[in-house]
């Protein structure tokens, strides 16, 4: 793939993604023998990739368990072959960890487990990771992340040692960092540093192209990639169906992706989510892919920041688009409001109608005026 | 009259949020002060705050939150009270996320007091509290269990756990709580409630009418070939399902409830039989 297509050229003008990685190789799965549900299944293909330098081989759609609450689901997504699991030990106040592990049982052997560590210091992170082998039953963990990091300066040397302790200790076979924010500074940095195997980034096909930059270069350099927040905002119930099954074949289709771990908490889920392996992006796909990347275009803020001070009677562009989304997104109207009238006087008073011309210009090109008129209207 | 009306609501909410700050006081822990100002955290930037862990909040309804940061000497304390749609999804993330192995104190709707930390749950705020100590192996429980009684005085809400929770059996029950959607990881079984046995789990799902728990029923028996009648409540059927092994679903009224997980199909309907009968 062209490093340098953005994800818009892309859609856009309708690219097909190249083919996977020479690593990859599809398996095929007879879903209708293992449904539980006695719907009527069909073959479907498992598509494998190698997780980076760790040599892991793993499913291009994992399961991110933190939502699941009945194991069944986690027993059936391993029955089926997918191999990536993930959990964290602050998940459910370590719940979370206990179910997987119950879920998984013998087919811990068969399967990538990755967990990972809030801690922030040397002891208390080889105290975590000793509490996750305990709950998730096994003597070792796959990948261990330092979890939720956004900069550099929250990953000290004596996390790293902690990290490297663990690899040496056989406690944990590869480390990495998971990553909500910020990855274009924190991911080059990681590879640079030269002592993680993995990172665990939120990716999705309507993310800033400097995230899928920083991704590109990584995987270059052996890193491991598995992507998160894959639905781009579906868990919250703004897409369904169609959206969901593209947005996730976007990803699994990336070739600096190894893996996803989409939340899964029912049968029906799982099914679908694992129709998105072994099948390229269709035309259909772009089409729908397309089609929200301009629905988004024009509401969602990215939070970038970049319209900071640029608003001529001086308004808070980024908080107000968040709190207009609170109500047209969210249906929490009241929260909205709540929001928008906690801000300075001059603020709530503003009004777009004063202004010949708006001087906010949104790179992501969403419709600054328009939504901060909606905002106006619903809660001034 | 009506312009009057309006302008009363900015001073209501101004009311409102001004009581939302009395229980989110570092001061109701004796010897604690505030070291930071309150960060305020709502659906879209929970993961800025909670990493994954926010789908966590999400599933269940979430409203909000609001964490503050207190310091005393060395140590630190982080109060995070969350806002959720309604008391249930409330004590439903109480629940998720308590130690199963600990006894449930009642604090609100039920808490837990640790060493280290402390959560409850109280109409439609889930409080977690954790201690960052500079010695990890001190022993704060006095102090967190005088904050939470007294964070729980100003919180206003019930103090009951869900109804549906009291209707499970009782004998042999390790854990219940709620299922904030897919129960027994089954769509159609929407948000319900759970409880946990030796052998086996039982479930409830209140449906809006019994018209619309009557076809959830009937779209779950054609998922499993071989089931049959099982005399529990207005109808039900039973059958071996694959993850669920035994199983037997019912209906009562727009109620939905049954077990699952049980050695044959007829021990799970035996056990309906009784959770059928705890329902009114």
């Amino acid at each position: 793939m062209n490093n340098k297509t953005s994800r818009r050229d892309f859609l856009s003008t309708g690219l097909m993604l190249p083919v996977m990685g020479a690593g990859s190789s599809l398996g095929i799965l007879n879903l209708s023998a293992q449904t539980p549900a006695g719907d009527a299944g069909s073959a479907v293909k498992l598509s494998y990739k190698t997780l980076g330098k760790t040599g892991l081989k793993v499913t291009t759609v994992g399961m991110g368990c933190m939502i699941t609450s009945d194991p069944s689901v986690v027993t059936r997504a391993a029955d089926l072959g997918i191999t990536y699991f993930d959990t964290a030990r602050g998940y459910q106040h370590g719940n979370n960890e206990r179910m997987v592990g119950t879920a998984l049982g013998d087919k811990r052997k068969q399967v990538v487990l990755s967990t990972k560590t809030e801690a922030r210091d040397k002891a208390g992170m080889a105290k975590e990771l000793d509490t996750s082998l305990s709950e998730l039953k096994t003597d070792f963990v796959d990948v261990w992340y330092l979890h939720g990091k956004s900069n550099p300066s929250e990953i000290h040397d004596d996390m790293i040692e902690a990290l490297q302790l663990a690899k040496q200790q056989g406690k944990a076979r590869f480390v990495g960092v998971s990553t909500h924010s910020n990855q274009q500074t924190l991911i080059p940095w990681m590879v640079q540093k030269g002592v993680f195997d993995v990172v665990l980034s939120a990716f999705n096909f309507s993310m800033d192209p400097a995230v899928e930059q920083a991704i590109n270069a990584a995987a270059k350099t052996g890193m491991g990639v598995v992507a998160m927040k894959v639905m781009a905002g579906g868990a919250r119930g703004q897409k369904a169906g169609q959206t969901m099954l593209s947005t996730l074949k976007w990803v699994t289709n990336h070739p600096s992706v190894a893996t996803t771990i989409p939340s899964m908490t029912d049968m029906a889920q799982l099914d679908e989510n694992v129709q998105a392996m072994g099948s390229t992006l269709t035309a259909e796909d772009h089409r729908v892919l397309a089609g929200h990347l301009k629905m988004i275009e024009a509401e969602y803020c990215r939070m970038c920041g970049k319209c900071e001070g640029t608003c001529a009677q001086g308004l808070p562009v980024a908080d107000v688009l968040r709190y207009v989304t609170y109500a047209d997104g969210y249906g929490q109207f009241a929260l909205g409001r709540e929001r928008y009238l906690q801000m300075a006087s001059e603020h709530v008073e503003a009004r777009c109608e004063n202004c010949p011309v708006c001087t906010v210009q949104c790179p992501f090109g969403v419709k600054v005026q328009m939504r901060m008129k909606r905002a106006q209207e619903l809660f001034a | 009259m009506r312009i009057a009306h309006l302008a009363l609501v900015p001073i209501l909410l101004t009311a409102g949020m001004a009581h939302a700050q009395d229980y989110l006081s570092c001061q109701l822990a004796p010897g604690w002060t505030q070291s930071e100002t309150i960060h305020p955290y709502t659906a879209d930037n929970l993961y800025d705050y909670k990493d994954g862990g926010a789908e966590g909040y999400l599933i269940f309804g979430f409203a909000g939150m609001k964490s503050l940061n207190c310091k005393s000497g060395e140590n630190t304390l982080t109060i995070d009270v969350s806002e959720m749609n309604d008391a249930d999804a409330a004590y439903g993330l109480f629940a998720t996320n308590r130690d199963p192995r600990m006894p449930v104190a009642k604090i609100g709707m039920g808490g837990q007091v640790q060493a280290l930390s402390a959560t409850f749950a109280k109409g439609n705020y889930y409080v977690e509290i954790v201690v960052n100590a500079a010695d990890p192996n001190s022993d704060h429980t006095a102090e967190l269990t005088t904050l939470v009684n007294k964070m729980a005085e100003h919180i206003e809400g019930r103090e009951t756990p869900p109804e549906a929770l009291a209707w499970f059996v009782p004998e042999d029950q390790s854990t219940m709580g709620v299922a904030p959607q897919s129960v027994l990881g089954l769509k159609e079984l929407k948000r319900g409630y759970v409880a946990k046995y030796k052998q086996g789990q039982a479930f409830i799902v209140v449906e809006e009418t019994s018209e619309s728990a009557a076809a959830v029923l009937k779209v779950l028996r054609q998922k499993y070939d071989g089931a049959t009648d099982a005399k529990v409540g207005d109808e039900a059927f039973q059958a071996k399902a694959p993850y669920l092994d035994g199983i037997c679903i019912f209906r009562k009224g727009r109620t939905l409830g049954g077990y699952a997980n049980m050695p044959t199909a007829q021990d799970a309907a035996a056990q309906a039989v009784k959770l059928a009968a705890r329902i009114p």
